[in-house]
């Protein structure tokens, strides 16, 4: 029977929060809003390679002085360039419109900008001036060179590879950092997108006056327990459609959106930050529920809850103050408070787990508390139902509640 | 009485919120298949002792306890629950209400659907099963908390307040159910002030004032308790005063009299005669529990009521 009546209370939560179009609106909103961004990204990416293109293709007449002494005169003259006289002759050409453009290469290039003067064809176009003054001093400068790899260094393309050790062993950089980082992402999503409905679940029976019966019919802890049940599958469904359009954007227009190509055999899961996050996040789940639930038992309505709701959701972006700290001090003071106070603990925890500052031995201690602090809470909450829940129109003391 | 173990026993049952003193000391035992009244003005403590009954308060003091043990949800009586504080899902569809109650109460879902949808034939509500709750008129909503009360043929009904703010239709649909309830073998305690539900439907009551039982009985026991016999006399002459009775109202026609303890009627029907009175109609009756409930509470306790 008691299996049985969580079964129906999580059905029914299910059932009745899916049918609302309040809560499709909010789930869909978000999708949608990446499906439109996607879009325009991937308009703009296609416009601004072909606008790329036309300014690569496009003709214009220019001077030029070069007292650098390195551009390449028959790549000049190629382009349909010329030498001019004097600088104050190159920038009255320019403004009588004999010519579009000027440029002065100054004698020491890596100190000196190179001044270019042009006629103004719009904020967008006028960029088309210095790409070409520079590409011609870039490629004057190749052919220098003359040795295809010095040239390849000279632009950048060099890639690199980064491995480093930790007490001796291999640590897995950020290949390591992603996976635990995402339970970061899971827990603020949950609480960011559910908590109001975490807050307004009891609140329900309260202002529809069915508390009496319900708690005649079901044990309050199904009850409760069954609300956090549906409410975390909720958010799991939640977190599977917004996460549909950007998977299917990596895997269908990851070009177009000029995304980067992942390489997700990279991605190192270690078993201690995978678990340590995993307890984490559920921890502080529900920690984060029972809190809420036990708000809405003890006030009469959501608008009443409203300043501790707002204070709470506060806490889970504190941390993030103290980022750099956590990330790289985790013995300073703040590191400290933040990761045992239980309301930033979930967070400050699920960083540091992820940037490998979190010691088995301080995340057993974080997990602890967040799980016998649920468990208290969620005692609490269950309590609160039962005998604040009938209160119909007002808050309850804590003395009340206690001494009931 | 037709059981001899109690269904419902409490026993020196006493409450307390902070400072305030709500129950003092009340005992008293349901039988199973009677039905029972719990009386009392407001404030007296009706509705505390059916939540911590059902275990909806702890109580400070004293056992309450539903078929030999304290309430809880799970242990397995059959129980149909209508508070004083109604309300139903209001967002919910009508059935999705009553299916999502019925299988609280443990019936497995097509039972529950097959029940609902039978019931609200029978209301006259047929049509409205897939509207939400709160679309439905104060008296529909009123039918469907009374299904979702009865669904699972409770064993032990209670009723708090079961007619506060019910429209006649309602109320005599709600007198019909409890009928057919009891017919089926329920055992129904009900929170009430309207006497003359108490004098048709309840085989046993207990007053209650001030956090104490004032009486507790059958309804003749209690009316015995408290009323002597009055006399209702149709005359013609003065009515002389004696030890034997009490004038409790005197027109020059018509007068109330209130027989002392011990006296017997004829003897006053014979005083009367012998004082030159001439009697057309002597008729005796009992005082109403409407009489007995002003007693006890006083015209202040009943204003409040009102």
């Amino acid at each position: 029977m008691r299996q049985h009546n969580l079964t129906n209370v999580i059905s029914f939560e299910i059932r009745r929060t899916i049918k609302k179009r309040r809560f499709w609106v909010g789930m869909l909103a978000m999708p949608l809003l990446v499906v439109v961004i996607f879009t325009l990204i991937i308009f703009d990416n296609n416009h601004a390679a072909s606008t790329t293109r036309n300014q690569k293709n496009a003709h214009f007449t220019f001077e030029y002085i070069d007292e650098s002494g390195l551009i390449d005169a028959a790549l000049v003259s190629k382009l349909k360039g010329s030498e001019a006289t004097s600088v104050p002759t190159g920038i009255a050409a320019v403004k009588s419109g004999d010519i579009d453009a000027f440029f002065v290469y100054p004698a020491h290039p890596s100190k000196t900008a190179i001044a270019v003067y042009g006629r103004d064809k719009g904020v967008f176009e006028n960029g088309k001036y210095a790409s070409v003054a520079l590409m011609i001093l870039q490629t004057s400068v190749e052919k220098k060179i003359e040795s295809p790899e010095l040239i390849a260094i000279e632009r950048g393309g060099i890639k690199s590879t980064t491995i480093t050790y930790k007490d001796g062993i291999l640590s897995g950089g950020i290949n390591a950092l992603i996976p635990s980082m995402l339970f970061l992402v899971v827990f603020y999503i949950i609480i960011i997108l559910l908590g109001n409905q975490m807050l307004t679940s009891t609140l329900d029976e309260k202002e529809n006056r069915v508390t009496e019966m319900i708690l005649t019919t079901i044990n309050p802890t199904n009850l409760i327990l069954g609300k956090v049940i549906s409410l975390f599958l909720l958010g799991v469904l939640q977190m599977v459609i917004f996460a549909l359009p950007f998977v299917a954007g990596y895997t269908f227009f990851r070009t177009d959106l000029h995304l980067p190509n992942l390489d997700f055999s990279h991605l190192i899961f270690n078993p201690q930050q995978m678990t340590l996050g995993t307890l984490i996040l559920l921890g502080g789940f529900a920690l984060f529920t029972g809190t809420l639930v036990a708000l809405g038992a003890a006030m009469p309505t959501a608008k009443d809850a409203g300043p501790i709701f707002g204070g709470l959701i506060m806490l889970i972006f504190i941390p993030f103050y103290a980022f750099s700290l956590i990330a790289n001090s985790p013995n300073a003071l703040i590191v400290k408070i933040f990761s045992y106070f239980p309301y930033s603990a979930p967070v400050t925890g699920m960083l540091r787990n992820a940037f490998g500052t979190l010691p088995l031995w301080q995340g057993v201690i974080v997990v602890a508390e967040l799980w016998i602090l649920s468990a208290i809470v969620l005692r609490l909450a269950v309590r609160l139902f039962r005998y604040g829940s009938i209160e119909y129109s007002r808050k309850l003391s804590l003395r009340e509640i206690f001494s009931a | 009485m037709s059981g001899a173990t109690p269904l419902v026993h409490v026993d020196h049952f006493g409450m307390d919120f902070g400072k305030k003193n709500v129950i003092r000391d009340l005992s008293f035992d349901v039988m199973a298949g009677e039905t029972f009244g719990l009386l009392g003005s407001n404030g007296s403590g009706k509705t505390t002792t059916i939540r911590a009954l059902l275990g909806i308060y702890l109580p400070t003091r004293g056992n309450l306890q539903i078929n030999g043990r304290a309430f809880r949800p799970e242990i397995g009586i059959k129980l149909g629950y209508l508070p004083e504080e109604r309300g139903l899902y209001k967002k919910e569809s009508v059935i999705d209400v009553m299916v999502y109650f019925g299988k609280l109460k443990g019936l497995n879902r097509d039972s529950a659907y097959k029940w609902s949808v039978d019931y609200l034939e029978q209301v006259g509500l047929a049509d409205k099963e897939k509207i939400s709750v709160d679309k439905l008129s104060s008296g529909e909503q009123q039918k469907i908390q009374l299904g979702v009360t009865i669904m699972n043929n409770p064993e032990l009904l209670i009723l708090d307040e079961p007619t506060k703010g019910f429209d006649p239709v309602n109320r005599r649909l709600l007198m019909n159910l409890i009928d057919a309830q009891k017919r089926l073998g329920s055992t129904v305690l009900m929170v009430t002030h309207q006497m003359e539900e108490v004098e048709r439907l309840c085989d046993r009551i207990i007053l209650l004032k001030d956090g104490v039982s004032r009486a507790y009985g059958t309804v003749e026991e209690v009316q015995n308790e408290f009323g002597n016999t009055l006399i209702h006399v149709e005359h013609q002459g003065r009515i002389p005063l004696a030890d034997s009775y009490k004038i409790i109202q005197k027109s020059e026609s018509n007068s109330t009299l209130e027989v002392a303890n011990g006296t017997k009627l004829a003897d006053i029907l014979r005083r009367l005669v012998e004082s030159g009175v001439n009697v057309s109609k002597f008729t005796p009756s009992r005082k109403s529990l409407d009489d007995i409930f002003v007693e006890i509470y006083g015209v202040d306790d009943l204003k409040e009521v009102e």
